[in-house]
């Protein structure tokens, strides 16, 4: 029986490292192989629910192309693309989009599944210099039994422009913040979802509370 | 069933042989936009655009809840829904929009594309928030249209600047986007919050009315 924040943060560096060519695709941040990963996939179990409130990936920076008075560098973030022709966008140009067993969430107003949230819009890490626009909000449920995912897709070709590709130059990184309900939480959880109340913490616990308050109006049985 | 918070990202980033292409692409390079017109971030036919007109099914509803755009070189955005234009003058003529200024994309960035370390200090926060939000009705076509009134152009002839634009809405679905035509019928802010607030309303009518019908059957469902 509990309610638990958790976070996912994900390092594309840490352990087998990203390289161009995962430029482009689609790569899970639990299970695809590249950075930090966990044993399995994503998955809730049939006492589990998971509500989850943010998600966000590495920013990026738009400015002008081929400006060589520019630098390499704009605010930290290196222009990929460098060597060839410098096209004017800084950092991975990176996606997040978030997996419900085969359904993406983020889709385009065609209703074509898309590259996700950008990193424009939901940064991470968050600074001064580059905020977000975007808060997940109504949160994603991920019922008992379902298998959930976060997908990250970058579109700046060498972006990581040091030989060794270590997170000096573009570091690609992912964050997801979830809450997590185990066990009675979790059977409320399902409760206020059919009842069309959102959920979350406070919700959880008022309808606990309402649970109580009911037991103890009932009558005294009778001997 | 569904209610979904969705965003479209649209940047002037296109193949080195096409103005735009569907999707995105790796390696983009940035194409130029002429200058004092509209173009439409979904099927405009510059950056990355869609495969067909944005609009709503049947059983569709769209609430646009923000709308930003690159803050430098003049920028702006604009929502059309069917053919009238959202933002107007007060004399009722047409005007551009949201400037980037009032609502940047992204959120901290410079008002100018030179970078050095005296012009570079600017990080604009919006001073534009999208309220009330705009409703796209079920069956209508949506357009958000970018604008820019200086060059896209750096200090070389060769040199282009990126743009962006970005929008958030959320999507109802199905019987959500029932509820949130009875919400507009009722005069009720749709958001997720009252969509939820409206079946709570349903279910503890479908209940009074069930404990009615045992009371009426004396006692007997």
């Amino acid at each position: 029986m509990s309610m638990r924040s958790q976070i996912y943060a994900w390092n594309s560096q840490a352990g087998t490292a990203w390289t161009n060519t995962q430029t482009g695709t689609a790569t899970s941040i639990f299970i695809g192989g590249v950075g930090n990963n966990i044993t399995k996939p994503a998955e809730t179990t049939a006492t589990q629910f998971v509500v989850i409130e943010d998600v966000a990936v590495s920013p990026t920076a738009f400015n002008v192309s081929a400006e060589a008075s520019l630098g390499v560098y704009y605010r930290g973030l290196e222009q990929g693309g460098e060597v060839a022709s410098p096209n004017g966008v800084y950092g991975n140009r990176a996606y997040i989009q978030v997996r419900i067993n085969t359904t993406d969430y983020f889709l385009d107003p065609d209703n074509v599944g898309n590259d996700g949230i950008p990193g424009a819009a939901s940064p991470y890490p968050r600074s001064t210099d580059f905020q977000p626009c975007f808060n997940l909000y109504p949160d994603v449920y991920v019922l008992p039994g379902q298998v959930f995912d976060a997908l990250v897709t970058t579109y700046q070709d060498s972006a990581f422009t040091g030989a060794t590709a270590t997170v000096l130059d573009n570091q690609l990184s992912a964050f997801m913040k979830y809450t997590l309900y185990d066990g009675p939480d979790a059977l409320i959880a399902n409760k206020l979802l059919e009842m069309g109340i959102s959920i979350n913490p406070g919700n959880v616990d008022w309808y606990k509370r309402t649970l109580i308050q009911s037991q103890t109006a009932a009558p005294m049985p009778t001997a | 069933m569904s209610m979904r918070s969705q965003v479209y990202e649209w940047s002037n980033l296109a193949t080195a042989t096409n103005t735009s292409t569907l999707r995105r692409t790796v390696n983009a390079v940035p194409q130029l936009v002429p200058i004092n017109r509209e173009y439409d971030i979904f099927i405009g036919g510059i950056g990355n655009n869609i495969t067909k007109p944005a609009e709503t099914t049947a059983t569709q509803f769209i609430v646009i809840e923000d709308i930003a755009c690159s803050a430098y070189m003049g920028g702006a955005i604009q929502v059309r829904i069917n053919t009238t234009d959202y933002f107007q003058n007060p004399d009722v003529t047409d005007q551009s929009g949201v400037p980037g200024l009032a609502s940047p994309y992204p959120r901290g960035s410079s008002d100018s594309t030179a970078v050095d370390a005296t012009t570079d200090y600017v990080q604009l926060l919006k001073s534009f928030d999208l309220y009330p939000d705009i409703y796209v009705l079920p069956g209508q076509v949506f357009q958000i249209l970018y604008s820019c009134s200086s060059v896209l152009q750096g200090t070389a002839a060769t040199n282009t600047v990126v743009v962006a634009a970005f929008v958030k809405y959320t999507l109802y679905d199905g019987p959500d986007a029932l509820i949130a035509n009875k919400l507009l019928e009722l005069g009720v802010t749709i958001n997720p919050n009252n969509v939820d607030w409206y079946k709570r309303t349903l279910i503890e009518q479908q209940q009074r009315s069930r404990v009615a019908a045992v009371a009426t059957n004396g006692g007997s469902a």
